[in-house]
């Protein structure tokens, strides 16, 4: 694992919401915490910004909280993706689920304890997703290494 | 009630409990915020020693709550509001005429139907000047309740409700427009007939326009509609500005 503060993002309407849960996260953490109430500019945030965790609302203006996370999954595909909501609509989940790739549904009112847990494994996990990445890269161009030489090695023997 | 009006009353209670559940929501977890503060606080000051950082984290805990504290006051009167709002929209023995802006009681509906209309339905206020008009206001603003949940049920998607008022001669009048998908001409005769229907039991049925124009009949005034298929509707309410009954 690497040194490096974790970003949550937070994006709900209301800022009632954010506020409380930049509260809760800033007493127990240590994650960077980032609040929006408009999904537009919380995307726009992202793209000069690494982020772990991505906590949205279902019911935005502008952008449902489904929609943001589909974006968001575009844009920043390590971000663990937790669905925020006040509805306990099973239709949804399935389609945030297999939309928006999501990590986590939570439901308000939420209980602070669960959530922290839920974010402290969503970081984790976009740290894994991260690392994987880099060894995957890592692979490529030890693939693409391994190819050159065997050119060279061909061109020269044959 | 009968088994058809609970649909529309089920619909609002479900918008109502989601309305609460956001301010609840951050006021659960603001205190459970309240309670660890006062724990660390108190961690702090046991050895009855404070040093120099610890003035800073007392410093950062004090403003935590601060913030919380601002937050549960914005939550619990976004909750206030909304119970006003059932109060002045159910008062089902209402007994007494009382004078009355009727702005007032067409924002309680607003608030009320807020989950109905959020996001989905621009809301326009073309509010003129009203005097205050004598009548039984709760059951006046079920009937402005069935008039906006129509309008919006008679929108797809997207779309406009506006609600006009004005005072013409010795009436106040109170328009609500919608852009929705009309009523059909061979429909729009009998909308304030008994037991007729479009809706489907999934939109909720309201108390019927029916029983909102006995209402407003009442109270000795009129209710009228227009409506071009594909355009919208209009229903206009008059209400007599002299004292009634």
């Amino acid at each position: 694992m690497s040194d490096r503060v974790a970003t949550i993002l937070i994006v709900d309407d209301e800022e009632m919401v954010t506020t409380a849960l930049r509260s809760f996260l800033q007493l127990e953490t240590s994650y960077r915490v980032l609040t929006f109430t408009s999904p537009a500019q919380a995307l726009q945030s992202v793209d000069n910004e690494p982020v772990d965790v991505v906590i949205a609302d279902f019911m935005m203006p502008e952008l449902d909280g489904i929609a943001f996370l589909k974006a968001m999954r575009e844009k920043r595909p390590e971000a663990s993706r937790i669905l925020l909501t006040g509805y306990a609509d099973k239709e949804n989940a399935i389609r945030a689920i297999n939309e928006a790739g999501l990590y986590y549904y939570l439901e308000k009112p939420w209980d602070n304890d669960h959530l922290q847990v839920v974010v402290r494994n969503g970081v984790e996990r976009a740290e894994l997703f991260r690392q994987l990445d880099a060894k995957v890269s890592e692979l490529e161009s030890a693939h693409d290494d391994l190819a050159g030489f065997r050119k060279r090695l061909i061109r020269a023997f044959v | 009630m009968s088994e058809k009006q609970q649909t529309s009353v089920q619909l609002l209670m479900a918008g109502l409990a989601h309305e609460i559940n956001t301010p609840l929501g951050a006021i659960r977890s603001n205190r459970d915020v309240i309670q660890r503060v006062i724990a660390r606080l108190s961690d702090i000051l046991a050895d009855e020693v404070v040093d120099e950082s610890e003035i800073e984290q007392i410093r950062g805990l004090v403003k935590t709550l601060g913030e919380v504290i601002d937050i549960d006051a914005v939550a619990v009167d976004v909750i206030t509001g909304l119970v006003a709002s059932v109060r002045d929209c159910w008062h089902p023995d209402e007994t007494t005429c009382r004078c009355v802006d009727l702005h007032e009681g067409i924002e309680s509906t607003l608030l009320l139907l807020g989950h109905e209309l959020k996001h989905r339905i621009e809301v326009v206020r073309e509010y003129g000047e009203i005097p205050p008009v004598e009548c039984y206001p709760s059951q006046l603003n079920q009937v402005f309740m069935n008039l906006i949940l129509n309008a919006s049920q008679a929108i797809a998607g997207e779309g406009k409700i506006t609600i006009r008022t004005r005072s013409s001669g010795e009436d106040a009048i109170v328009e609500i427009s919608d852009t929705g998908s009309g009523i059909a001409s061979e429909n729009l005769e009998r909308i304030f007939d008994a037991g007729f229907t479009t809706k489907t039991t999934k939109s909720g049925m309201g108390l019927g326009l029916r029983i909102c124009k006995e209402i407003i009949e009442r109270q000795g005034g009129r209710i009228e509609v227009e409506s071009v298929v594909g355009e919208g509707s209009t229903f206009r309410v008059s209400l007599p500005l002299k004292t009634v009954e």
